[in-house]
């Protein structure tokens, strides 16, 4: 396995959307648990995780509430809203189309 | 919701711009902590783990920033970042603000002073429903007209109205107005001095066409035009029931008397609703069919040929003002081939006649007409005051500039953007105009009290709603912005274009030299248009005044001095027609006995009194003259008529007392009717009718020379005199003219006399003749005074541009002039090296200015009177005081130069 690829433009949305769908959680937990997830394939880096983060609660896809970690500490906890899930649906739906279409061309050629 | 929330989160950004900026600090700290932890875990050391976990993290101050940008308010921040370092910036330099700011005021206070009086006269619109529906008919600026004779159409008479209204296809309502004359209330039997109050006879329509509803009780329903004298009620303004009721709850139902007959009040209208009559605020609403009680001794109602309605209508949905043009045009064709009016009444060419139908949303008014054209040019003239003004204060930024470049160059190395450094600089300009912008309000509102009265003179009491309102303050906002970016755009260009690597290196004062070369042609080309246009608006306004001088001086034909006018209304009083001939001859003698009084006379219309009579006539014994405008001015007067005012009779004979009832009627004509219709005769013998009465021949006996009676302007018209003790049971109101050394130490002692003669004689008018000639050329006043203003305010801003700009020089040049000087250049040299640049500056504005004077000379050719728009006298004066200006300007940085100590000059190097 060589490096870590760089995440694919554009997909970041979609996996802070997808990773948050299930319960909220802090930024921290966010790009950890891209990483698990994606065995180790998919690096966030870090510093483009936060600047994201922002920008998809300006565009109310996402919310942010002060809670509680588990282990008793205060973070920044974000979870998926209603025109945040409508969104994930739609960005599922191109990234299903974009990779079928690159598996086909990368199977042909 | 979604955008509420949006909205929530960036108010929240906005305001509560700490908490945000803590909340993200804490993020980013607690993100680093798990990830510090995890490396401890994994048995890392918790120093070496922190650093880590930062390297992990990447640059935090570049992540803060980014996470800035994503909450879409930095525009704002910055722009109130911006707008704290102008106001700054602004503070440091107190000099430069307030020159600046006040220049601006200026400019942009006559701006908007000038246009809330075009706003109030011309642009507003009716406070009433869907003004934009509303159509005149006639010419809406004949507000308190009457006239009598043969049908027109540019006022109304009753029965004319009530065909138009019944028969018309395309209104869904028209109604009447008319003037009630004077009009006295009383409130109460008991006090003594009834008062005087603004009235409207109208249409019991009015209200509902209007679409105006009662503030208070009811306003009219149409019964009030069923039948004559039926309806003994009016309506009252609310800014009259205010005024005179004290805003009484109580004030329905009560009574009042208006000129002694009583009414009862039966509604109140909303404060906004003034009448339809744009400057004349109405007070009472009379029913119309109350004319004749209103007007004692006078019966308009069923008169074909008393004109004196103005007619507005609603279109129908769908209609047009085109579409009701053409279909009221052919209706009044109908009507008048239908023969309902009587045939005497159709004058020459009825077929000729044609009603206006104009958009009528914006009201009635005879100042309109008056204004509109001065209006028009004062605009223009204050566009280019205010364009010298944003010259100056861009000059003044040029040079401001200058002092800062370095602080420019500085920061353009230091990583700032040139755009953001431009939007910075224009952030400033922006927040200057809007200082001069708001401090110009207030300058405006203070102006326009006293321009209404420079407007309408002193005895004319208007009514235009000047106070500040949106269409007003949006225009002087628009215009600070425009103004910002006018003056400031250019110079923020500038300014931020530098070559860093020279401009760092060198100190600030030789940089100004380095960057003149790139800096000075814009601010030349500043001066040099100010130039111009001052001498634009110079020259413009030596001609208005020139013109109201020339208007002032205009010989009458008679001594315009030492004549004291007196108008009166004998019928209103109660005089029986049959009795006012001797009225007349007593009413002259109670006068002539006035200590003080040289000489009196009568005339029906009197002088400059803005009533005139007019008629066609026909010569006995030959064809009509074929004339497209036959009407010849006519006035009644009394003997000595020709004496006491004044105007020679050149051929035959004046009036005398011999000329009385039951005498062969006779007339004396002026020179101007006699060449015309007699060319080459003897025009005494002969005999001539008006067409209007063709069985009543007048002789001339007299022709008198060419007199001005009501007009200034303009030839002088044709116009006859008849004796007014020949018949004068038909007169109305008329005024006496009195000669006396001093008309206004006159006024209180004859208005005395007319009291003790009759009670009941209400002194309608007493004014010098002086007085009503002035005011018959208002607009004339109002644009030369105001020309005048502006011109000068005009050549300090432009002076004060062309000094800032030689003293600059001076500075830039001290070095170069202080070397000249040690080489032996005397001081007269050296001024002389100052004022040549300065008269090139000049020189070149000056022919500028006359280009654009060639240019305009047709437009303003029209508004002058007795001179060419090129009065060489004008030019030449204007151009001198230019260059005196410039030499002045010049001269004294240029004098500053000369005392430049050489040694001094060299050491500053």
């Amino acid at each position: 396995m060589g490096k870590p690829s760089d995440l694919v433009q554009g997909t970041l949305d979609l996996l802070i959307l997808k990773t948050i769908s299930l319960e909220p959680k802090h930024g921290w937990a966010i790009a950890k648990r891209i990483q698990q997830i994606s065995q180790e394939v998919l690096q966030v880096q870090q510093g483009s995780l936060y600047p994201a983060l922002h920008r998809l609660e300006q565009q109310g896809w996402i919310h942010a509430v002060w809670g509680e970690t588990e282990t008793g500490r205060q973070a920044k906890l974000y979870s998926l809203t209603e025109a945040g899930r409508v969104q994930l649906e739609k960005e599922l739906a191109q990234w299903e189309r974009l990779s079928t279409a690159i598996n086909l061309v990368a199977k042909m050629a | 919701m979604r955008a509420l929330d949006r909205l929530r989160l960036r108010l929240r950004s906005l305001l509560r711009r700490e908490a945000v900026e803590a909340e993200m600090h804490a993020e980013l700290r607690f993100h680093l902590e798990m990830q510090a932890e995890e490396l401890i875990a994994a048995g890392m050391g918790p120093v070496e783990a922190r650093h880590a976990a930062m390297r992990a993290l990447g640059p935090l101050s570049r992540i803060e920033e980014e996470c800035r940008d994503m909450r879409r308010t930095r525009w704002i921040e910055t722009f109130l970042q911006d707008v704290r370092y102008a106001l700054r910036a602004l503070r440091l330099s107190p000099a430069f603000t307030i020159v600046a700011t006040l220049s601006l005021a200026l400019g942009i206070g006559a701006n908007t002073a000038i246009f809330s009086l075009m706003d109030a006269l011309l642009l507003r619109s009716l406070p009433v429903q869907t003004p934009g529906r509303l159509v005149a008919l006639g010419d809406p600026s004949r507000v308190g007209g009457k006239s009598e004779g043969s049908i027109r159409t540019d006022l109304f008479s009753l029965p004319l109205y009530r065909e138009l209204r019944e028969k018309n296809q395309v209104l869904s309502g028209l109604y009447a107005s008319g003037r009630t004359g004077r009009l006295e209330v009383g409130t109460d039997r008991s006090s003594a001095q009834p008062e005087r109050a603004r009235g409207r006879l109208v249409s019991g329509n009015y209200f509902a066409v209007l679409g105006v509803p009662a503030f208070l009780g009811r306003t009219f329903n149409g019964e009030e035009d069923r039948s004559a004298g039926s309806a003994p009620y009016v309506v009252i303004s609310h800014d009259y029931w205010q005024r005179r009721f004290a805003s009484d709850p109580g004030v329905l139902g009560r009574a009042i008397t208006l000129n002694n007959y009583p009414f009862t009040i039966i509604g109140v209208t909303p404060p906004e609703f003034f009448g339809d009559i744009v400057g004349t605020a109405t007070d009472v609403w009379i029913p119309m069919m109350m004319q004749r009680q209103v007007n004692p001794g006078r019966d308009f109602l069923e008169r074909w040929d008393v004109h004196w309605l103005l007619l507005m209508g609603r279109l129908k949905p769908g209609v047009s003002v085109e579409q009701a043009r053409g279909s009221i045009g052919s209706l009044f064709k109908q009507i008048i081939a239908s023969q309902v009016i009587p045939e005497d009444m159709l004058g020459d060419r009825p077929g000729d006649l044609h009603i206006d139908v104009s958009p009528g949303g914006a009201g009635f008014s005879y100042l309109r007409r008056q204004f509109s054209r001065p209006l028009a040019t004062l605009m223009a003239i204050v566009a280019l005051v205010l364009l010298i003004a944003c010259a100056n204060v861009a000059n003044l930024l040029l040079e401001r500039a200058t002092g800062r470049q370095k602080e420019i160059s500085v920061r353009l190395a230091l990583g700032a953007g040139r755009g953001r450094l431009v939007r910075q600089l224009l952030t400033e300009s922006l927040v200057l105009s809007l200082l001069g912008g708001s401090l110009g309000v207030f300058f405006a509102f203070w102006a326009d009290a006293g321009l209404l009265k420079l407007m309408i003179g002193s005895t004319r009491s208007p009514a235009l709603d000047l106070r500040p309102n949106l269409t007003v303050l949006a225009f002087t906002a628009a215009v600070s912005l425009l103004t910002g970016l006018l003056f400031g755009l250019a110079p923020a260009l500038r300014s931020t274009r530098v070559e860093l690597a020279p401009a760092l290196k060198e100190s600030s004062r030789n940089l100004a030299g380095a960057g003149a070369g790139r800096r000075w042609p814009l601010g030349k080309i500043l001066v040099v248009s100010q130039f111009a246009i001052s001498l634009l608006l110079l020259i413009g306004a030596g001609l208005f005044v020139r013109t109201l001088v020339n208007l002032q001086r205009l010989d009458l034909g008679y001594p315009r001095e030492g004549l004291l006018m007196l108008q009166l209304d004998p019928v209103a009083a109660g005089v029986p027609r049959e009795r006012l001939g001797t009225f007349v001859e007593q009413l002259l003698e109670r006068l002539r006995a006035v200590p003080g009084v040289d000489a009196v006379t009568l005339s029906e219309n009197g002088l400059f009194s803005g009533t005139e009579s007019s008629t066609s006539i026909a010569i006995s014994g030959r064809p009509p003259i074929p004339d497209p405008d036959d009407d010849v001015a006519y006035d009644r007067v009394a003997p000595d008529y020709f004496e006491v005012v004044g105007i020679p009779i050149l051929q035959g004979r004046g009036f005398g007392t011999e000329d009385r009832i039951g005498t062969l009627p006779v007339a004396v004509i002026n020179e101007t009717m006699a060449r015309f219709y007699f060319p080459k005769q003897n025009p005494i013998g002969q005999r001539f009718a008006g067409t209007d009465e063709p069985e009543r021949v007048y002789e001339v006996v007299g022709v008198s020379k060419d007199a001005r009676d009501h007009e200034l302007r303009g030839a002088v018209p044709r116009r006859y005199y008849l004796p007014l003790l020949q018949r004068s049971d038909d007169l109305s109101a008329f005024n006496a003219e009195i000669r006396t050394r001093d008309p206004k130490v006159l006024i209180e002692p004859i208005r005395k006399a007319v009291q003790d003669f009759n009670p009941r004689l209400a002194v309608l008018d007493l004014v010098p003749l002086g007085t009503n000639i002035n005011e018959s050329i208002d607009d004339d006043r109002l644009v030369a005074k105001l020309s005048a203003v502006f011109g000068l305010l005009a050549l300090i801003l432009a002076s004060i541009g062309l000094y800032g700009v030689i003293s600059f020089t001076v500075a830039r040049r001290t070095n170069e002039i202080g070397i000249r000087m040690a080489l032996g250049a005397g001081h007269n040299r050296v001024l002389w090296m100052v004022l040549r640049e300065t008269l090139l500056l000049a020189l070149a504005g000056i022919i500028l200015g006359l280009l654009a004077v060639l240019a305009s000379g047709r437009v303003m050719a029209s508004r002058l009177y007795g001179l060419s728009a090129y009065d060489p006298p004008t030019l030449v004066a204007a151009t001198l005081v230019l260059v005196l200006v410039a030499v002045l300007a010049g001269g004294i940085p240029g004098s500053r130069a000369t005392r430049v100590d050489p040694t001094e000059a060299l050491r500053y190097e």
